[in-house]
C-alpha cells in the first residue's frame, strides 16, 4: 500500500492541459521546421490556431467552470484549477507569441519570396489595388454587413463566440460629444481573403477585415470614425460539461448552475495597438479578466491559414499528396467475402486505400445471402458512401442496426441529419446510449452459407470516415473467426439494450472491463520481469492520463519491464524518475498524417500478444465511452504490426522524445540514419502494389483462362 | 444438408432469453446468437398473481423485438416457454392469450418438471462431456428462483429427483426477514439449507457415492470463467478449488465482488445464495469435482425441439430415466420386483399385440410400463386403499421427464387398477385430465387390470405369456404346469372391463407342454 501511494504521488505526473499545450508546441514546431516545404508550414501554424481554438472551448472553458463553482480538486500532478489556469494563461501567451513571430518573421517574408505576397495593412494598397478594393467591399461585402452602435437607447449587442469582428470608436459629425462604441461583424458567408488581380507572376491577397477597415467609413456615414480596429472573443456558452472531467464536478455544476455565467467570455483576442478606449470598453461590456486579453501582433484567428494553403498554384510548395493504394488481400474477381474467409486481413490507412471498407459494406448490401448489417457510427464524412450503402441495404430488405453517436462533440447536426436518412430508409437506428458515448467503431454482416451463419466483422482504430481515412493513420482489421464474430454479435446485442453475454471470448468492452483487463495485461508483464523473464510493454495511442494505467506502468518499469511508448498528444506519465520510470520511453509522432492508430503490445513472456482499439489510456475511454479492445490472432498479422511499431520506434526525423523536465526534443541526427515513419509506410505502401503488378505482367508466361463460371459442359 | 435454425424463448421470472440455435445432423446444435433482457415479473407474480400493464407491456415489446431478430435470422421455428412467473399467474391464460395477440409469440407454460426436464437435457445436450461424467456417480442441482431440483444418477440413468424449496430468491427474502449480523449471514444461510439437504440425503443417497455435481443456475455459472480463469473451455472445477475461491468472495465486500467477477451489485447478494447452496451440496453429497456447464432453458427447449423432429439424434435414452425413477419409487416403497416384471411383462406383450387396435404409441407404452412398476406403490401406506394411497404417491413422487399430465395419467392408471373404474365425469371434475388422456388412462388401465388378474397369485404363473387377436377374441396363451384355476376363476372381472373398453375378450389358453 505504501508502495503504491509512493507512485501516485503528484509529483509523478504532469498536468494534462500543460502536456496539450506542449502538444500543441510540437505541431508548432512543425511550422517552424525549415525543412518542410513552405505551404506544409503554413499549415501546421493553422493547425496550432485551430487546435488552441478547440482547446479553450472544452478545457480552459472547463476549467473556469470550476474555479467559478468554487471546484478546488487537485489534478492528477496536485494542481488545483485555479493553478492551472495561471500556468495555462502564461503557456498560452508564449504559444501565442510563438505563433505570431513564426508568422510575421518567417512566414510571410518567405511567401512573399515565393510570390505569394499578403498586404498585412490597407494603407500599403497600391491606387490600382485599393480602388479594386473599394470596389469589391462596395459589391459584396457591403450588403451583408449589419453595424450595430451603441448608445442609451440600444445596448451593446451579443458578439458571437469565435466570430471576427471590428469594433470601432465613433464621434458624431460637428458634434464634440461622446465618443461612441459600435461594432460590426466581419460576414463569415465571405471567404477571408480576398484575392487581388495582379499584373505580375505573384498572387496577392489581403484579409476581408482589412477591406472592411479600410471602407469603415462608409458603414457609420454620420459619424466620424476615431478608431477601428478587429476584434475576437470565445464564450463558454452553450457547451456542456466536458466528458473528461468528474462525475462530481457535474454535480456540483449543477447544484451551482444559477450561479454560472452563461456565455462568459473567457478570452478576447485584440490587435496589438488598439486604442486603450476601444479596449477599456471590450472589457468592461464583456466582462474580461486582463489575463484572458491577448495582444495579437498580426491577424487574429490563424485558422485562416488553413485558406492560404488551399489556393490554387503552389503545388512545388507542398507535399505530394499520397494516394491510398488499394489493399492487395482482395481481389476484384471475386466478392469481399471470399477474400475474408481466406485469411484475415489488416488494413494500414491512410497508406492503404479505405474503399475495402466502404465496398465491404456496399457488396453486404446487395448480397443475396446476407442477413443483417450491423454497425456503430461516430464521425461521418459530409456525403458518405457508407451511409449510402446501408440505406440500400435497408431497401434490399436486410435488418440493417445502426447506432448513431449524437454526442460526437461538435457534429450533433450533422449526425442528426443522415441518422433521420438512415432511419427513412428502413434502418433500425439507435441514437447512442444514455450517459455513454459509443465511441468504438465495429461492423458486423451476418451471412447465412451453406455451411450455416457466417459472421464477417470489421473493427477499426478509427473512425469510419472516408475523408479523414485519407489524413488520419488508422489499423482495420477484417476477420470472420468465429470467437470474434460472437462478441460482436454480443456487443451489438449490448447497444440494443440487451444484457450483457455471459462470456466473452475475444474482445475486451469499455466501460465494462478494459481498464481491467489493461491492468491485468501490464500487472502480466510484471510478473514476467520479476520472474527474470523478458519482458517490454510497446503502446501507441494518442494521449495518456489516466491514472491507475500510468501507476500500473511505473510498477511495472520498476519491477524491470521496458516500456516504449508512442504517445502523439497529452502525455501525464514522467519518464526518467529513479525508482519510478527509469526503464519507459516516450515519443511523439506528429507528421503530416494525424497518428491515430491505438496499438498495444505485450511481451508475454516470449509469446507476444498484440491488441487494438478505439481506446486511448484515457479515463474517459475506458470509464465512459463504449470501446473495443480486440487482438490480432494471425502471426502474419501480428509481424506486420509490430513491423509498423519498430518503424515508428526508430523515426528520426518526425519523433520527439519526452525529456524528464517535460519537454520534448527532436532527436540529435548526427550519425544516424534520417528517417521518417510516415513517409516510409507511403513508400513501402506504394512499392508493395507496384511490385505485385509487376509480377502479373512481368510474367513471359502465358495463362489460360480457365473455364469461365456457369458454362455448361456438353 | 443445409443447416435448420430454430429460436428457443425463455420467458422466465426475471429475465427474457432467445437462443438462436443452428441445427444439422453432424454438427449437433450450435448457438449463434443469445440475447437476454433482464425483465422481473417474478417479483410481481409470486406477490400479486397478476402481471402489471407496465409489465405486459415491456414483456410484449422486447417479445416484437425477438420476432424482429428471428426473422433477421430466417429462423424455421420456434417454441417459447413460461416458467414460473407465468406459471404462478392467477390468469395464465389470459395473459398468454393476450401475448400472443399482441406479438405473434405463442407462449406455453412449463410445468416445474418439464422445466426441470428440459434444463436436464440442455445438459444431456452437451454430449460426450455428459456421458464422460455419469459414468461416475453424479447428482444434478438446478437451482431456480423458487426452488431446487436434485437428481442422482446411478449406473447412467437417472434415478431419483427431488423439489427442494431452496430456490435463490426464496431464500433472499426469507434471509431478509431473519435477523442476523452480517458476520453471521452466511452460517445461518447454511443452516437453512443444510436441515434440508440432510432429510434429502437421508431419504435418497443411502450408499450410493456421488463424485461429480452437475450445477445449472444463472449466477455462479455467469461468473465461473471470470472467477478461475484458467478454467477448461467445458467449466469442470475441483470442489476444493471452488470452495477457497468462494470464501475468498464471502470476504470481499459487494462493491469489489461486482467489480471483479463484472456483475451487477445487486446480484452480488444472489450470487453468494447460489454459491452456498453448492458448497451445501458438495458437502453433502461429497462430490470431488464440479460441473457448470453453462447451459440455459434455452439450450433445453431447442434440445427438445430439435430432437422431437429427428434434426439430431438423441444424446441421451430419457426413457431409461424414466423407468430407473420409476423402480427406485417402487423400491422405496417395498414393491416386488419380481412381480412388477412380470406384470410388465405381460402388459408389454398384450400392449404389443394391440397395436391396431387401441392405436397407441411409444409414449403410452411408457406409461403403461410405469405404471406397472409402480401398481401398488401405495400398499406400504395401506394395504386397505392400495388403490387411493397409490394414486397420492405418484401423484407426490416427482419423475423428471413424466409432464405433469402424464403422472396424472399413470396414477389414475395405478389407481383404477384396484378400484372400479370412474367414468369420465367423475375422473375429469377435478380438472387432471381431458378426454384425450381419459381415453389413454381407461385402455391402459385394461390392459394393466388383465395383467394384474393374470397374476392374482403373485407366483408368476404366466410369467412367459403370449398374445394375440382372434377375430374378437385376445388369446392369452399360457405355458404352464401349474394350476391356474385360481386365476381363471378371478378373471372374469378384469375381462369385463377389457371387452368394454376394446370390445375385445380376453380368453385364458393353457398349454402344459412338458
Amino acid at each position: 500500500m505504501q508502495e503504491k501511494r509512493n507512485y501516485g504521488a503528484p509529483e509523478n505526473f504532469s498536468n494534462r492541459e500543460l502536456s496539450w499545450m506542449a502538444f500543441n508546441e510540437r505541431i508548432l514546431g512543425e511550422a517552424r521546421d525549415k525543412t518542410l516545404p513552405l505551404f506544409e508550414r503554413v499549415k501546421f501554424l493553422s493547425i496550432t490556431a485551430s487546435n488552441l481554438d478547440e482547446f479553450f472551448m472544452v478545457r480552459v472553458a472547463s476549467l473556469k467552470d470550476m474555479v467559478d463553482a468554487g471546484y478546488s480538486k487537485p489534478d492528477i500532478a496536485g494542481m488545483s484549477p485555479k493553478e492551472q489556469l495561471k500556468k495555462l494563461n502564461k503557456a498560452t501567451h508564449s504559444l501565442v507569441s510563438l505563433q505570431y513571430s513564426t508568422y510575421n518573421r518567417s512566414l510571410v517574408p518567405q511567401l512573399e519570396q515565393n510570390g505569394l505576397v499578403i498586404v498585412e495593412k490597407h494603407e500599403d494598397l497600391t491606387e490600382e489595388q485599393a480602388e479594386y478594393v473599394d470596389q469589391y467591399f462596395e459589391e459584396n461585402v457591403y450588403p451583408v454587413l449589419t453595424p450595430m452602435a451603441v448608445d442609451s437607447s440600444r445596448p451593446f449587442p451579443l458578439i458571437r463566440n469565435k466570430s471576427l469582428n471590428i469594433g470601432a470608436l465613433l464621434c458624431k459629425k460637428g458634434e464634440k460629444g461622446e465618443e461612441e462604441f459600435a461594432t460590426v461583424q466581419v460576414p463569415s458567408v465571405l471567404s477571408r481573403i480576398v484575392v487581388i488581380p495582379s499584373k505580375g507572376e505573384e498572387t496577392v491577397i489581403i484579409l476581408l477585415e482589412e477591406v472592411i477597415e479600410r471602407n469603415i467609413q462608409k458603414l457609420f456615414l454620420n459619424y466620424n470614425v476615431i478608431c477601428a480596429h478587429p476584434f475576437r472573443i470565445m464564450r463558454n456558452a452553450d457547451l456542456s460539461i466536458d466528458e473528461d472531467e468528474a462525475e462530481d464536478l457535474l454535480k456540483e455544476i449543477e447544484r451551482q448552475v444559477k450561479k454560472r455565467q452563461w456565455g462568459k467570455a473567457i478570452r478576447l483576442e485584440v490587435e496589438d495597438g488598439v486604442n486603450k478606449r476601444l479596449l477599456n470598453i471590450l472589457k468592461e461590456e464583456l466582462d474580461v479578466e486582463e489575463d484572458d486579453i491577448f495582444k495579437i501582433n498580426g491577424p487574429l484567428d490563424l485558422t485562416v491559414l488553413m485558406k492560404v494553403y488551399g489556393l490554387d498554384g503552389f503545388t512545388h510548395l507542398k507535399n505530394p499528396p499520397h494516394e491510398p493504394v488499394e489493399v492487395l488481400e482482395f481481389n476484384k474477381d471475386e466478392d469481399v467475402f471470399t477474400s475474408i474467409r481466406r485469411q484475415d486481413i489488416l488494413m494500414h490507412h491512410p497508406y492503404q486505400s479505405f474503399e475495402p471498407v466502404v465496398e465491404f459494406i456496399r457488396q453486404a448490401a446487395r448480397d443475396k445471402d446476407v442477413l443483417a448489417i450491423k454497425q456503430t457510427l461516430y464521425r461521418v464524412s459530409g456525403n458518405s458512401p457508407i451511409i449510402a450503402a446501408l440505406a440500400q441495404a435497408a431497401e434490399n430488405g436486410k435488418q440493417v442496426s445502426v447506432l448513431v453517436e449524437l454526442k460526437a462533440r461538435f457534429d450533433e447536426e450533422n449526425n442528426i441529419v443522415w441518422a433521420k436518412k438512415l432511419e427513412k430508409a428502413g434502418c433500425h437506428v439507435i441514437y447512442g446510449l444514455v450517459g455513454l458515448k459509443t465511441h468504438s467503431k465495429i461492423t458486423l454482416v451476418v451471412r447465412r452459407e451453406n455451411d450455416g451463419i457466417r459472421r464477417y466483422v470489421h473493427l477499426a482504430t478509427g473512425n469510419y470516415n472516408d475523408a479523414t481515412a485519407k489524413l488520419y493513420t488508422d489499423l482495420g482489421l477484417f476477420t470472420c473467426n468465429e470467437a470474434i464474430g460472437e462478441d460482436a454479435t454480443a456487443v451489438f446485442n449490448m447497444l440494443s439494450g440487451y444484457s450483457e453475454p455471459l462470456n466473452w471470448n475475444q474482445l475486451s468492452l469499455a466501460p465494462l472491463w478494459m481498464k481491467d483487463r489493461f491492468l491485468y495485461l501490464i500487472e502480466r508483464e510484471k510478473k514476467h520481469a520479476k520472474a527474470g523473464e523478458q519482458a517490454h510493454i510497446i503502446a501507441k495511442m494518442n494521449s495518456l492520463c489516466d491514472k491507475d494505467i500510468i501507476v500500473a506502468l511505473y510498477e511495472a518499469s520498476s519491477a524491470g519491464v521496458k516500456i516504449d511508448l508512442i504517445i502523439r498528444g497529452i502525455c501525464c506519465l514522467k519518464v526518467g524518475i529513479p525508482g519510478v520510470s527509469e526503464n519507459i520511453t516516450v515519443r511523439s509522432i506528429v507528421g503530416n498524417f494525424l497518428e491515430h492508430s491505438r496499438i498495444y503490445y505485450f511481451e508475454n513472456g516470449g509469446n507476444p500478444e498484440y491488441y487494438l482499439s478505439s481506446a486511448d489510456w484515457m479515463p474517459r475511454n475506458l470509464e465512459r465511452r463504449v470501446e473495443i479492445l480486440f487482438p490480432i490472432l494471425e502471426k502474419n498479422l501480428q509481424e506486420k504490426v509490430r513491423h509498423i511499431l519498430d518503424c515508428q520506434l526508430k523515426d528520426t526525423l518526425k519523433a520527439q522524445i519526452l525529456q524528464p523536465d517535460g519537454t520534448y526534443d527532436k532527436i540529435d541526427k548526427r550519425g544516424k540514419v534520417l528517417f521518417g515513419s510516415q513517409a516510409f509506410f507511403a513508400d513501402e505502401a506504394t512499392k508493395l502494389v507496384k511490385e505485385a503488378k509487376k509480377q502479373v505482367t512481368d510474367k513471359r508466361v502465358f495463362i489460360p483462362e480457365t473455364k469461365p463460371e456457369g458454362a455448361e459442359e456438353e | 444438408m443445409k443447416k435448420k435454425t430454430f429460436a428457443a424463448i425463455d420467458v422466465g421470472s426475471h429475465e427474457l432469453a432467445m437462443k438462436i440455435v443452428e441445427v444439422s445432423p453432424q454438427t449437433g446444435l450450435k448457438v449463434v446468437d443469445h440475447i437476454r433482457y433482464g425483465l422481473d415479473i417474478g417479483t410481481e407474480s409470486y406477490k400479486t398473481g397478476k402481471l402489471s400493464y407496465e409489465h405486459m407491456e415491456e414483456l410484449c415489446h422486447v417479445l416484437r423485438e425477438f420476432v424482429k431478430i428471428m426473422q433477421s435470422y430466417k429462423v424455421e421455428d420456434y417454441k417459447a416457454y413460461g416458467t414460473s412467473a407465468i406459471r404462478e399467474l392467477d390468469n395464465t391464460i389470459i395473459v398468454l392469450d393476450q401475448i400472443e395477440k399482441k406479438t405473434g409469440i405463442k407462449v406455453s407454460c412449463l410445468s416445474n418438471s418439464e422445466q426441470r426436464f428440459l434444463d436436464y437435457k440442455s445438459i444431456a445436450a452437451q454430449g460426450e462431456e455428459f456421458h464422460k461424467i455419469i459414468e461416475n456417480g453424479t447428482a444434478i442441482l438446478d437451482i431456480g428462483g423458487g426452488s431446487i431440483q436434485l437428481s442422482l444418477f446411478d449406473k447412467e440413468a437417472l434415478v431419483a429427483t427431488q423439489n427442494i424449496r431452496l430456490g435463490v430468491l426464496r431464500l433472499y427474502e426469507k434471509m431478509r426477514y431473519i435477523d442476523v449480523k452480517p458476520s453471521q449471514y452466511q452460517s445461518v444461510l447454511a443452516e437453512l439449507i443444510d436441515t434440508q439437504l440432510a432429510v434429502f440425503k437421508k431419504l435418497y443417497l443411502k450408499d450410493r457415492e456421488i463424485r461429480n455435481l452437475i450445477v445449472v443456475d444463472d449466477y455462479v455459472s455467469a461468473v465461473i470463467k471470470h472467477v478461475y480463469p484458467e478454467i477448461d473451455k467445458k467449466g469442470f472445477v475441483e470442489r476444493k478449488k471452488f470452495l477457497d475461491k468462494m470464501k475468498e468472495m464471502q470476504i470481499k465486500n459487494r462493491a469489489d465482488v461486482a467489480k471483479q467477477l463484472r456483475i451487477g451489485e445487486e446480484n452480488v447478494p444472489l450470487l453468494r445464495i447460489s454459491s452456498q447452496l453448492i458448497k451445501s451440496a458438495l458437502e453433502f453429497l461429497g462430490a470431488e469435482y464440479l460441473w457448470v456447464p453453462g447451459v440455459t432453458l434455452c439450450d433445453g427447449i431447442a434440445y427438445d425441439y430439435a430432437e422431437s423432429n429427428k434434426w439430431i439424434k438423441p444424446a441421451h435414452n430419457f426413457e431409461e430415466d424414466i423407468i430407473a425413477c420409476a423402480k427406485n419409487i417402487s423400491k422405496r416403497y417395498q414393491g416386488s420386483k419380481r412381480r412388477g416384471e412380470t406384470l410388465e411383462q405381460i402388459c408389454l406383450t398384450i400392449f404389443d399385440s394391440m397395436k391396431k387396435v387401441h392405436g397407441l404409441g411409444k409414449r403410452e407404452r411408457l406409461l403403461l410400463q410405469i405404471a406397472t412398476l409402480l401398481h401398488d406403490c401405495g400398499k406400504y401406506l395401506n394395504m386397505v386403499s392400495v388403490g387411493e394411497c397409490s394414486y397420492h404417491v405418484v401423484m407426490n413422487t416427482e419423475i423428471i421427464g413424466l409432464s405433469h399430465l402424464e403422472r396424472e395419467m399413470v396414477a389414475n392408471i395405478v389407481k383404477y387398477n384396484h378400484e372400479d373404474f370412474a367414468y369420465y365425469d367423475e375422473i375429469t371434475k377435478d380438472g387432471g385430465i381431458d378426454k384425450d388422456a381419459y381415453l389413454v388412462v381407461a385402455k391402459l388401465t385394461a390392459i394393466l387390470r388383465v395383467a394384474n388378474g393374470l397374476d392374482k397369485t403373485h407366483k408368476q404363473k404366466f410369467k412367459d405369456v403370449k398374445t394375440n387377436i382372434h377375430e374378437n377374441e385376445l388369446w392369452i396363451q399360457v405355458d404352464t404346469a401349474e394350476n391356474i384355476a385360481l386365476e381363471k376363476g378371478l378373471f372374469w372381472n378384469a375381462a369385463r372391463f377389457f371387452e368394454e373398453v376394446y370390445n375385445i375378450k380376453p380368453v385364458i389358453k393353457q398349454k402344459r407342454s412338458i
